[in-house]
C-alpha cells in the first residue's frame, strides 16, 4: 500500500472528523463512535471501493481509491500513536495515589467487585468465543474497562457530577485506570513478545523493569519534574512537556514496552508537581486532536465487511457484558451506601466502553502473526471496534434516559430488597 | 453548618453545604477553574444546576459574599479565629467614641485592653500595621488581634453598642 500522505489528505482527515464531531454534538451523542465511523467511511474499505466515475458517468472525480485515506499512512499512524500517549498521559496526570489510598477502602471494594465480575466474565467470554488464552485475556480487558472519557463528560453534561452517584463512578474509574496500566504492560509484552513462552517472560521482565525504573523516577524525580517545567512561557512549557513525554514513550516502545504505560507514568510523575493545572489547560486541545486521529485511524483500519463475520460475537458480548456492568455498578453504588435508584445509575453509566478497549484492540493487531494468529487478531480487532461502537452509544443513551429506566426498574429493586422507599 | 468535601478524580472537587431548611448547595470546582453551582431540595434529591461561573467571576462573587465591600450588619462583630485562643476582629469606630481624634499611643489601647490594632480600614484605603502615632478617625474599621477577653475589653473601651 502506498503510505504517502499529502497535505490534502490530512486536511480531509480533519475536515471529516470535524463534521463527524458536529453531527455527534447535534444529537447529543459521544463523539468517539462518530470518529470511528467517519474513519471507516473514508477508509480504503468503503470510499476506496467506490467507483465514482462509473457512478456519476463523468470524469470530474477520480476513482475512490485515490481519494480514500490510508491507515497505513505514516502521519495518521503516528498521530494515532500520539493519541494513545496523550490519553494515557492525562490519565496519569489525574491519577493521584494519595487520594486513591485515602479512599482505598471504598474504591478498593467497589473496584474489586467491578474487576471480578467484568474481567471474569470477559475471560470466560473470550475463551468461549476465540478458544485461546491470550485472546481471552485481550477480550477480558476490552469488556472490563469502562470509558473514562465518555463517562466523565456525560457526568458533567447531565449534571450528575453534583450527585452522590458521581463518587463511586469516578472512584471505580480510578481503580480501572490503575489496573489497565499494569494490564497493558503485561499484555503488550505477551502479545508483542512473540509466541514463545521464554521470550514472553523475557519481554515481561523488560516491561516490569522499565515500569520499576519509571516508578523510581516518579517517586524520586518529582523535584526534577517540577524544575523541568519552571518557565513563564506557555510555548516552552508545552515543548518541554512534549519533549519529556514523547521521548520517554518512544523510548519505551523502542524497548518493546507499551508506550501507553510509559505515558501513564510520566503523567503520574507530573501529577505531583505544581504544573498539573497548566499542563491540563495547555495540552487538552492537543490531546483531543490526536485522540480524534486515533479514533479515526481505528475506523480506517476497520473493514466493515468483517462485522458480518463477528456480528454474532458482538451480540453475545453485548448481551453478556451489559448486565455484568449494570450489576457491578449497582453493587458499587451499594458499597457507597447509595439508595437503589442511584446505585442503578452507577450501573447504567459504567456500561459505556470506549477508548481503552480500542487501545487493547490496537495491541492485538500489532501482535498479529506473532503471538496471535493473523485471522484471530483481525477478528478480535473487528469484534472490539463493533463492540465499542455499540457500547459507547448504548451507555450514553442509558445515561440520557436514566429517568425512564429508573421508573421501571427501581420499584422492582426496592420490592426485591424490601427497602422502604425514601420518597422522591 | 456542615460542609461535605469530596474528590472528583479527573474533574475537580465537590463541596456540599447544608442550608438551613434542609436544602443543599453543591459547588463543583473544576480543575479548569470553572465553578458550577447546583441546588438540591433535600439530601436525596437530584441536583439542579443553578449557574456556572468562570474562575475570575467566581472569585469576585465570593468576595462580595464574604462582605469585603459591604458588611450589612456593622454593629455585629465579625469573628475570625486564628487559633482557639486568638481572634481577629473588626470594629467600627463610632463617631461618638472618645477614641476619635486620639493616636493609638494616646489611647493606650495595648495597655488598657491587650489587643493590637493590626490594620485600619478608612473608606477605600487600608492602613496596614499602623504605627502608634496614627490618629483614629470616626467610622474607621479597626482590625484587632487578641484573645476573647481582650477583645471584649476593647469593645467596651471604644464605646458604641458595647456600652460604658
Amino acid at each position: 500500500m502506498a503510505a504517502e500522505t499529502h497535505l490534502v489528505d490530512v486536511g480531509a482527515l480533519f475536515a471529516v472528523a470535524a463534521v463527524a464531531g458536529l453531527l455527534a454534538s447535534r444529537i447529543d451523542q459521544s463523539v468517539i463512535p462518530f470518529y470511528i465511523v467517519a474513519g471507516m467511511l473514508s477508509g480504503p474499505y468503503v470510499l476506496g471501493t467506490v467507483d465514482i466515475p462509473a457512478l456519476l458517468g463523468i470524469d470530474v472525480l477520480p476513482h475512490g481509491e485515490t481519494l480514500a485515506l490510508d491507515g497505513q499512512s505514516e502521519f495518521i499512524h503516528l498521530g494515532a500513536e500520539l493519541g494513545i500517549v496523550f490519553l494515557l498521559f492525562f490519565l496519569g496526570l489525574e491519577f493521584n495515589l494519595e487520594r486513591l489510598l485515602a479512599a482505598r477502602h471504598r474504591i478498593g471494594k467497589a473496584g474489586s467487585v467491578d474487576l471480578a465480575v467484568n474481567f471474569g466474565a470477559g475471560l470466560l467470554l473470550g475463551f468461549v468465543l476465540f478458544e485461546s488464552l491470550l485472546a481471552a485475556l485481550l477480550v477480558a480487558g476490552v469488556v472490563y474497562i469502562s470509558s473514562s472519557a465518555i463517562i466523565t463528560k456525560s457526568l458533567i453534561d447531565l449534571g450528575w457530577i453534583a450527585n452522590d452517584e458521581a463518587n463511586p463512578m469516578l472512584g471505580t474509574l480510578v481503580y480501572e485506570d490503575l489496573f489497565i496500566a499494569i494490564y497493558l504492560a503485561v499484555v503488550s509484552a505477551l502479545v508483542l513478545g512473540g509466541g514463545d513462552v521464554g521470550e514472553a517472560l523475557g519481554s515481561i521482565g523488560v516491561a516490569i523493569g522499565f515500569i520499576l525504573a519509571l516508578l523510581i523516577l516518579v517517586q524520586f524525580g518529582t523535584a526534577w519534574f517540577q524544575r523541568s517545567l519552571e518557565t513563564d512561557s506557555n510555548e516552552f512549557l508545552v515543548l518541554r512537556a512534549l519533549g519529556i513525554l514523547v521521548l520517554i514513550a518512544g523510548a519505551a516502545l523502542a524497548l518493546g514496552v507499551s508506550e501507553a504505560v510509559a505515558a501513564f507514568f510520566v503523567g503520574m510523575a507530573f501529577s505531583a508537581t505544581d504544573h498539573v493545572h497548566d499542563l491540563e489547560q495547555l495540552l487538552e486541545p492537543v490531546r483531543d486532536v490526536f485522540a480524534a486521529i486515533f479514533f479515526f485511524w481505528i475506523g480506517l483500519e476497520t473493514n466493515p465487511q468483517l462485522f458480518a463475520g463477528v456480528a454474532g460475537l458482538i451480540a453475545v458480548a453485548v448481551i453478556v457484558t451489559t448486565p455484568t456492568k449494570l450489576l457491578s455498578g449497582y453493587l458499587g453504588g451499594r458499597i457507597y451506601d447509595l439508595d437503589e435508584r442511584r446505585s442503578l445509575r452507577v450501573g447504567l453509566g459504567m456500561t459505556t466502553r470506549g477508548e481503552f478497549s480500542l487501545i487493547i484492540a490496537s495491541i492485538a493487531v500489532a501482535g498479529a502473526g506473532g503471538a496471535i494468529a493473523e485471522p484471530v487478531a483481525t477478528r478480535i480487532y473487528a469484534f472490539t471496534v463493533g463492540y465499542v461502537l455499540v457500547m459507547s452509544i448504548l451507555g450514553t443513551t442509558f445515561m440520557q434516559y436514566a429517568d425512564r429506566i429508573e421508573a421501571v426498574l427501581v420499584p422492582r429493586l426496592e420490592a426485591r430488597s424490601g427497602a422502604v422507599s425514601s420518597g422522591d | 453548618m456542615t460542609i461535605y468535601e469530596s474528590d472528583l478524580p479527573g474533574v475537580g472537587k465537590k463541596y456540599e453545604v447544608e442550608l438551613e431548611d434542609g436544602e443543599r448547595l453543591v459547588i463543583v470546582t473544576h480543575n479548569t477553574g470553572k465553578r458550577e453551582i447546583y441546588k438540591k431540595i433535600e439530601e436525596d434529591a437530584d441536583s439542579e444546576k443553578v449557574f456556572e461561573l468562570s474562575d475570575r467571576l467566581a472569585r469576585k462573587i465570593g468576595t462580595i459574599l464574604e462582605g469585603a465591600y459591604f458588611q450589612p450588619v456593622q454593629s455585629e462583630r465579625v469573628e475570625t479565629m486564628l487559633t482557639d485562643e486568638t481572634f481577629i476582629e473588626w470594629y467600627n469606630l463610632d463617631p461618638a467614641s472618645e477614641l476619635v481624634g486620639q493616636t493609638i499611643a494616646e489611647a493606650q489601647i495595648r495597655e488598657r485592653t491587650g489587643v493590637s490594632i493590626v490594620a485600619i480600614q478608612r473608606g477605600e484605603e487600608v492602613l496596614a500595621a499602623p504605627d502608634p502615632e496614627t490618629t483614629l478617625a470616626a467610622d474607621d474599621t479597626l482590625v484587632v488581634v487578641g484573645d476573647r477577653d481582650d477583645c471584649r475589653d476593647f469593645e467596651t473601651l471604644i464605646g458604641g453598642d458595647g456600652g460604658r
